[in-house]
């Protein structure tokens, strides 16, 4: 019987034959933590250890801060101050410290992902590094500890979710849409404990900031991976980032013509329209169509899902189509999920623009995922934002959140209202 | 192990931001932690959590995020086993890590009453309604999970299995 990518890829770890429902331990090739959880870790670390513990392997350990980027607080402060000594102690040289952005993007931009790596990190959406074939979960401190002792890390295979995507989008539309379809159709439990291979002419000739938007939200629907077989221009992305083993690796988990899957879905795209994740849950899913006209109080593009050039991009020729004009009183905040994704923008000549039409242009963050940041939102005010959750008080307490694509939210953002960006684009 | 306690229902859906907000997540203190769980949720709940609480949840309990503070606080706050018809898997893999026993059961989730007291035997997989005797079943842990929260989590058993490579001649 054939094996499914996750199976090919949790063989690799464990050095076992495996199938759905095993429990085997995994060699870890990555282990991240970031300055929100990453801090625990290290002092739980040291608690266990006595102080006097070595990590199993600096050089597959990774810190990342990008949550509270500069901190705003003493305790924000300390809390990194804490991360940065304990690197400098243990020999672990891969610190991504304030001023470089989201930590699966900047691990991605420097080669540090391999498709068919087993990775870590405090971080919910690890997951999203699967838009390379990178096996990277979210987990607790706990783990991440265990990691740092053992080198390795128990899992149970998955059964895997085949999800095939057709058609071409139309003006307007994109794949944020189309995960924010999925989410709805599927649910918030949909994929409990499961891998998904999203798969199909459409994922085949996706770029590298689309996969991200697509596997990025599997953890909304409780899914453990999402993995796409790199190809075409991602592939070639990853060899000059990652080096030639990138290739090697991918072709090695290529899921085999047998494999069997759990469930298999098919999406078409053609006739999709802009959709919306409306308060308060990721798969409270509407058509923008549906809501159009509810009014909003402020607009937020960026975060893991929708942080790329390219989202940034969708959005700006939103904005131009409307001749860089948003509606009285609308706040609008920008993220780029790196610096080299800023930089990106800074040379395209978007940052100005942007500015010039009353836009905060923020340095790289993870930024409006959780309250404490700029821009949280006071008691009954309405956001809308590219981020993954909407749950309840999320970017404030008393305040609610729409979930939409770059091109929607900057629609939004030139009305006042939510609004179809068709009707701008065109 | 047999775990004893009163029942607290809640719903579908709780997320870890309803559980611990995220504003509180800078306190590394746990002990200071566990005064906001449930914040969001009002103090009829919060006044219920009391130490034994067998916490008793619908579907994808503890979906959102990767945060271990949320089964932390649970378990600090006196929530000695959760029951519920599904878990997020972050929360499930964080709470087995940790020691705090979690159990799938939608039959408890069904017909077990607010406030009821019950026994659930982890080895056997059996949860026992005190008032009528009456039992429910859930699959039991396999061995190797058994052991680990028995040990109290994750690093416990970690600790051993680097302990017992030390002894190998």
């Amino acid at each position: 019987m054939g094996k499914t990518m996750i199976q090919k890829i949790i063989q690799r770890a464990s050095g076992k034959e495996v199938k759905p429902g095993d429990r085997v331990w995994c060699n870890i090739d990555l282990s991240t933590a970031r300055d929100f959880a990453g801090p625990n870790c290290v002092l739980q670390f040291d608690k266990e250890t006595e102080g006097k513990g070595k990590v199993w392997n600096p050089d597959k350990i990774a810190f990342t801060f990008d949550l509270e980027a500069p901190s705003r607080s003493e305790q924000v402060a300390n809390n990194q101050k804490l991360i940065r000594e304990f690197a400098k102690r243990q020999g672990i040289t891969k610190v991504f410290d304030v001023n470089w952005g989201i930590g699966q993007h900047v691990l991605l931009e420097h080669g540090l992902v391999k498709p068919g790596w087993v990775i870590l990190g405090t971080d919910s959406h690890m997951n999203l590094l699967g838009a390379v074939g990178a096996f990277a979960t979210g987990v607790g401190n706990t783990d991440i500890v265990a990691s740092w002792i053992l080198g390795k890390l128990w899992y149970r295979v998955p059964e895997t979710v085949k999800i095939k995507v057709t058609g071409s989008f139309k003006k307007g539309v994109c794949m944020r849409d189309l995960l924010t379809k999925i989410v709805g159709t599927l649910g918030a439990g949909g994929l409990i404990y499961k891998a998904v291979e999203f798969v199909g002419p459409t994922i085949e000739k996706s770029n590298l900031a689309e996969r991200i938007t697509l596997c990025s939200m599997v953890t909304e629907m409780s899914g453990k991976i999402g993995l796409i077989q790199p190809n075409g221009e991602v592939l070639e992305w990853l060899k000059a980032r990652a080096g030639e083993e990138a290739v090697e690796l991918a072709e090695a988990i290529k899921a085999d013509p047998d494999a069997v899957y759990s469930e298999e879905y098919e999406f078409n795209v053609d006739d999709l329209e802009p959709m919306v994740s409306a308060p308060d849950a990721p798969d409270n899913v509407k058509t923008v169509r549906e809501v159009a006209g509810e009014r909003l109080d402020q607009v937020h593009i960026g975060s893991c899902s929708n942080g790329r050039f390219e989202d940034i991009k969708a959005a700006f020729e939103v904005l131009k189509a409307a001749n860089f004009k948003i509606a009285p009183g609308m706040r609008v905040i920008i993220t780029p999920a790196t610096r080299e994704v800023m930089k990106q923008c800074a040379q395209a000549g978007f940052i100005e623009k942007f500015l010039d039409a009353g836009v905060i242009f923020t340095n790289p963050t993870c930024a409006l995922c959780t309250a404490k940041h700029y821009g949280t939102l006071p008691s009954g005010d309405i956001g809308m934002s590219t981020t993954n959750r909407n749950f309840i008080g999320k970017v404030g307490k008393g305040s609610h959140t729409y979930l939409a694509s770059p091109m929607t939210a900057m629609a939004s953002a030139v009305r006042g209202v939510i609004t179809d960006p068709r009707e701008i684009l065109g | 192990m047999l775990i004893r306690g009163k029942v607290v229902k809640i719903g579908d859906n709780i997320d870890t931001d309803l559980i611990i907000p995220g504003r509180y997540l800078q306190i590394t203190e746990i002990d200071e932690l566990k005064e906001h769980v449930f914040e969001d949720l009002g103090e009829v709940l919060r006044e219920k959590i009391t130490p034994g609480t067998i916490l008793v949840a619908g579907e994808n309990f503890g979906c959102g995020s990767s945060r271990e503070q949320a089964p932390r606080v649970l378990k600090a706050a006196g929530v000695s086993a959760i029951v519920a018809k599904s878990f997020a898997r972050i929360f499930l893999r964080n709470s087995i890590n940790i020691g705090l026993p979690i159990f799938v059961s939608p039959e408890v989730v069904e017909n077990v009453l607010e406030r009821t007291e019950v026994e659930i035997d982890t080895q056997k997989g059996v949860i026992n309604v005190l008032h009528d005797d009456k039992n429910y079943y859930f699959d039991p842990y396999p061995e190797f999970l058994e052991e680990l929260v028995g040990m109290g989590g994750l690093v416990n058993f970690v600790k051993s299995q680097v302990n017992k490579h030390k002894r190998r001649p």
